[in-house]
């Protein structure tokens, strides 16, 4: 186990499990609700929020979870007027987000940007405090969605019965869209902007395929993601590989796996 | 005090008007059906009721008070028309029926032993004991109405919503299902407000009845719903109107 004697090592391992649990809950409401879009035009949109805090030498990471949270319900208050659908919603931040990035990026001229650490993820130059930062985000998202949950539920099962039974349904979604949103600017530092929607989608996606009740298929999907995390790190570690790349594919392994072994 | 009280309400979605100078008053424990053909208001009304549309004019009462008000007491148990729910969606029927009870429950308040067996104590009530463990998505469309009605009546609400209810049930799972209806609202003092296009059917089980395309047609006893000048303005000319009860000799005066 010499693999954990490295600082950068042990950083890495304690950041990629706890994001995996935060995205492993999260990813359960992502598959029910069908909002994988949304989660993933969120994450591009990030970069925009990403280059902002380069340009204002802010850590990058604060800006982007604002600036997400901001498009996540800029994307909500444009759609719920009716007049646009919601994957045109997504479709117009997503590539504007992006675009905004790299204008801000090209004007502040700082080019020994780590771009490719934020698209494709750097979670083995994580350092202390992005880790401790991780861990306080993790803690604070899932308390709320633990609070939130039964309702949360409701929601997903029918919204319109949800209001009809006195829940508080729109705080409810806009809390599950701030936890989303955060989520994902927190998992950006592991697998990046790019990949970060499989994090968000493949393991509630491969719990539903392997269970059929609400609480152990979120154990599951936390249990899924932590263990491509692991697998997909120590993989990198010994082959010199992506460490993103890696994890993502290992997620992506595990949902072929559940989908070709179970049977209809 | 009456259940429900609807005064000159009038609805208007993205500049239609939907309904126009609606007038019901329904005294509680009663049973009323609104019928109308496809597209004449008749969800748009109980959404109403519900608090999840706003009228243009006129206003709603239930049991005296604004609706929102009622949401927040519990005092409705809604069966939606249409559940739109993925068949793999990670729910038992006993989850379903449990679900009924986070309202009332409130934030931060996980259900105890009391409310499952309360829940267990509703599945049996409406006859579907042994199915608790049962995806909710691998039910029967009856099974899954069944199963709606616990989740809507566990609550304790005082009145029952049911939009088109029989929608996927075959007939004769039908005719138990408004069987079972009719017990549940003697048998727990419920007043039951069905909407249904199905005006055959339904006569046969409810109190009262009322014809909507837009505007009220008709208020009153089931019978007077099967004249033949409310059957024209509601459905247009030469309707057969299908019975399921020993009124049929109506039906077929209708018919000529």
């Amino acid at each position: 186990m010499e693999i954990l004697s490295y600082g950068f090592m042990q950083r890495a391992l304690i950041t990629g499990v706890v994001i995996s649990i935060l995205t492993g809950v999260i990813s359960v409401f992502v598959v029910l609700r069908r909002v994988s879009f949304v989660g993933s035009g969120i994450a591009h949109a990030a970069f925009g929020g990403v280059a902002i805090g380069f340009l204002l030498g802010i850590n990058p990471v604060i800006t982007a979870m604002i600036y997400s949270v901001l498009v996540a319900f800029g994307i909500e208050a444009i759609t719920s007027r009716g007049r646009v659908a919601e994957d045109t919603a997504i479709g117009v931040f997503f590539s504007s987000s992006m675009a905004l990035g790299i204008v801000l990026i090209s004007l502040s001229k700082s080019y020994n940007v780590d771009l490719f650490g934020y698209l494709f993820g750097s979670i083995l130059a994580i350092s202390e405090e992005e880790m401790l930062l991780t861990i306080v985000v993790t803690i604070i998202v899932l308390s709320t969605l633990l609070i939130t949950m039964k309702e949360l539920l409701l929601i997903t099962f029918n919204e319109e019965l949800a209001v009809v039974s006195g829940i508080p349904t729109r705080l409810i979604k806009a809390i599950f869209l701030i936890s989303m949103a955060v989520a994902i600017v927190a998992s950006i530092k592991v697998v990046g902007i790019i990949l970060v929607s499989a994090l968000l989608v493949i393991p509630g996606a491969v719990a539903q395929l392997i269970t059929r009740s609400f609480y152990p298929m979120i154990f599951l999907s936390c249990f899924i993601a932590v263990f491509s995390t692991i697998t997909g790190l120590y993989l990198s570690y010994l082959f010199d590989l992506s460490s993103g790349g890696a994890i993502v594919l290992i997620i992506t392994a595990c949902f072929f796996a559940a989908f070709l072994t179970k049977k209809k | 005090m009456n259940a429900i009280e609807i005064n000159k309400l009038s609805v208007i979605l993205s500049g239609k008007e939907i309904l126009a100078d609606i007038n019901i008053s329904l005294a509680e424990g009663k049973f009323l059906g609104i019928v109308g053909p496809n597209g004449s208001g008749k969800t748009t009304l109980l959404k109403v009721v519900l608090n999840l549309i706003k009228p243009a004019g006129g206003w709603v009462k239930v049991f005296d008070k604004a609706p929102d008000e009622c949401l927040r007491q519990g005092i409705f148990g809604y069966l939606p028309q249409h559940i739109n729910l993925d068949i793999n969606f990670p729910a038992s029927a006993f989850d379903v029926v449990m679900m009924g009870l986070y309202g009332k429950l409130g934030m931060f308040k996980w259900p105890s032993k009391k409310e499952k067996q309360k829940a267990l104590e509703y599945i049996e009530l409406i006859g579907m004991s042994g199915h608790e463990s049962k995806l909710f998505g691998s039910l029967s469309g009856g099974e899954q109405q069944r199963i709606s009605i616990a989740r809507a009546l566990v609550s304790n609400p005082r009145i029952l919503i049911l939009d088109e209810p029989s929608t996927g049930i075959d007939v004769v799972g039908q005719e138990d299902f408004y069987h079972l209806l009719k017990g549940l609202q003697k048998r727990l003092g419920l007043t039951i407000i069905m909407v249904s296009h199905d005006i055959g059917a339904v006569t046969a089980y409810v109190d009262e009845i009322a014809c909507l395309n837009k505007i009220l047609y008709y208020h009153g006893a089931p019978l007077g719903a099967l004249d033949e000048r409310v059957l024209e303005k509601l459905y247009g000319k030469n309707v057969d109107i299908l019975m399921h009860t020993e009124l049929c000799d109506k039906c077929e005066r209708l018919r000529k």
